[in-house]
């Protein structure tokens, strides 16, 4: 899977921010190492990073629509950066989405996301864990998209497919000759998508349990359990036979009721599901594993690690967890750090040091 | 003071032009002014286009029979007592009878649906030629409908429907082109989704 390799390789060094969330215009130079973004609450810090994934690979991690990261009072936000040598620029409005790489306007989002590749840690990632199906699917979908070309492709022909029929089961009455005209590019897509995100999660597994067993700190306590993955794929082994099952069950809720929308990534440490058995302090390293796989993985397949942009996760860690994450993070990635104070760090911190205030990044050491 | 815009019938004339289809606010604006312009000469510009458009945007309408751009039904290709009668090839649109007929390998008739069914756009059979495509069938005496449809996720529900559909002529051939690469692109220029279709349509060249 994938393409392996790295196109112009590279790290982002600068990004610029118009009209996004709290900032009018905002510039920022991006070091190579580690960097940490600091200030008070609602000054703008998790914006920026959010800015950073917006460009770079066209969703917020927040927001499953763009709509809320245009400014209020704005029209759209426009968004820029250089990764490596190339230029990418991105403009998202209610009315229009113009996507340009390296000075050329892109008609499709293929060649622009080739361009570059991130992880996203957040302070809610342990919902990935506890939280329901549809996180874990955007978790999946957001590495697959970044290591196989094909993964997007199949997912939107999914989405579409799956969007249409659903509309097709709501008439009334329900006319099935269109409905099951839509079967075969849901079931062609579907299958696609099921057979990526298996593969996908097969190659993430040792990846998970590694990471979960170095940042494990309930050792001593929780036992020498590994952390396990599996797909659970909600088209069934035989997704056209399943398809066929569920009419009456279609007809009674109007709805698609099989297929890789139901999909699942069941998490167990010692064969229980964590998110229903797991300690507070198992999810949360659960959900760290993960995270950190999909940078194992990233890197693996692009013999480079990705950047990693981690927002305010240190701050609710304790102090064993904490190092135990710095240590375990790709030492050569580059990260962007952002958390309201620094007094948790031990070490003075090799990069700069930005303060947000005022909606104005001062200073760096 | 009062802000100066536009005279009233020059705003009209963006307006009207703005509705055409690639025309925004600033080329709307711009052909206007080379419209009205300053002397004689721009003047008679606007009445020739004006004259041009009167005179022949309404006489060509779709071929009640093929949908195809005519003057009288039965257009041109329905006409052509040449073309073979057995084959017909069911496009979506008018538009895409152009680019086949310019590769000179089809030798029968052509059926324009009008689109292609996309519940998402509001569009279903019924909105499309698909019953005047039927009776063609019947009245025409076809042997092969090929259809020439999209290969996007509506293109595809569409040739099912269809198939679906024609299956009532147990006679019939219904065949449906391959999804393949388009020439001229090398394969890292295709999207993915078009390159893996390519993939399972392939042809046998030797074994
Ligand atoms: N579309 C928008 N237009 C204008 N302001 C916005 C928009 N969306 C969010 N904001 C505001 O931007 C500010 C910065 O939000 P952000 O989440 O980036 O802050 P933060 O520095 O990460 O804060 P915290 O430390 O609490 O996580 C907030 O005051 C928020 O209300
Ligand atoms: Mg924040
Ligand atoms: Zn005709």
């Amino acid at each position: 899977m994938g393409w392996g390799g790295s196109p112009g390789g590279g790290m982002l060094t600068q990004i610029k921010l118009h009209d996004f969330r709290c900032f009018e215009t905002l510039e920022v130079e991006i070091a190579p190492g580690v960097q940490f973004f600091t200030g008070d609450n609602a000054q703008g810090k998790t914006s920026i990073l959010e800015a950073a994934c917006v460009l770079l690979r066209l969703a917020s991690p927040r927001s499953p629509t763009l709509t809320p990261l245009i400014r209020q009072e704005a029209r759209g936000f426009a968004l820029q950066g250089y990764w490596g040598s190339r230029q990418l620029q991105f403009y998202h409005s209610a009315e229009r989405r113009k996507l340009v790489l390296d000075g050329v306007e892109q008609s499709g989002t293929a060649e622009y996301l080739r361009a570059a590749r991130l992880v996203y840690f957040s302070n809610t990632d342990v919902e990935l864990v506890r939280g329901p199906a549809d996180g874990r699917r955007r978790f999946l979908d957001f590495l697959g998209s970044q290591i196989e070309p094909l993964y997007r492709s199949s997912l939107r022909a999914y989405e579409r497919a799956l969007r249409s029929r659903n509309r097709l089961l709501k008439a009334v009455p329900v006319r099935w000759r269109e409905v099951e005209a839509y079967d075969t590019p849901l079931l062609d897509a579907g299958r696609l998508l099921t057979d990526l995100r298996r593969s996908l999660v097969a190659e993430l597994v040792p990846w998970a349990a590694s990471a979960q067993a170095a940042i494990r700190t309930e050792a001593a306590t929780g036992g020498p359990e590994a952390l396990s993955l599996q797909y659970q794929p909600g088209a069934g082994e035989d997704f056209a036979a399943r398809l066929r099952e569920s009419r009456e069950e279609e007809a009674r809720l109007r709805q698609t009721r099989v297929g890789p929308h139901r999909d699942d990534l069941s998490l167990c440490l010692g064969g229980q599901p964590v998110g229903v058995y797991g300690s507070e302090g198992q999810q949360r390293t659960t959900a760290l594993a993960l995270k950190l796989a999909q940078a194992r993985l990233l890197e693996a397949v692009w013999k480079q690690p990705p950047l990693l942009l981690l927002d305010d996760i240190f701050g609710e860690l304790d102090v064993t967890r904490r190092n135990a994450l710095l240590n375990a993070l790709p030492t050569n990635a580059q990260q962007l750090i952002t958390t309201t104070h620094l007094d948790w760090l031990r070490d003075a911190p090799s990069g700069p040091i930005w303060r947000l205030a005022g909606r104005r990044l001062e200073g760096t050491i | 003071m009062r802000r100066i815009d536009y005279p009233e019938p020059l705003q009209r004339l963006v307006a009207q032009l703005k509705r055409m289809p690639g025309i925004g606010p600033r080329s709307a604006e711009r052909i206007a002014l080379w419209l009205v312009g300053t002397g004689r000469q721009e003047a008679s510009r606007g009445r020739e286009i004006a004259e041009t458009m009167l005179e022949n945007a309404a006489k060509v309408r779709p071929c009640d029979r093929c949908g195809f751009f005519t003057i009288a039904t039965p257009c041109e290709i329905c006409r052509d007592e040449s073309r073979a009668d057995g084959p017909l090839c069911v496009v979506e649109q008018a538009t895409d009878i152009i680019p086949l007929e310019r590769t000179g390998v089809f030798k029968g008739r052509y059926h324009a649906l009008g689109g292609r069914l996309a519940p998402l756009d509001h569009v279903g059979p019924e909105d499309l030629t698909i019953d005047r495509l039927l009776e063609r069938v019947k009245e025409e005496g076809a042997t092969e409908i090929i259809l020439a449809l999209g290969a996007d996720v509506e293109g595809e529900a569409t040739a099912q429907y269809l198939a679906g559909l024609l299956r009532e002529f147990p006679e019939l051939n219904v065949t449906r082109i391959a999804q393949g690469l388009p020439a001229g692109g090398g394969l890292e220029s295709a999207d993915e989704l078009t390159l893996s279709r390519a993939m399972t349509g392939r042809v046998l060249l030797s074994k």
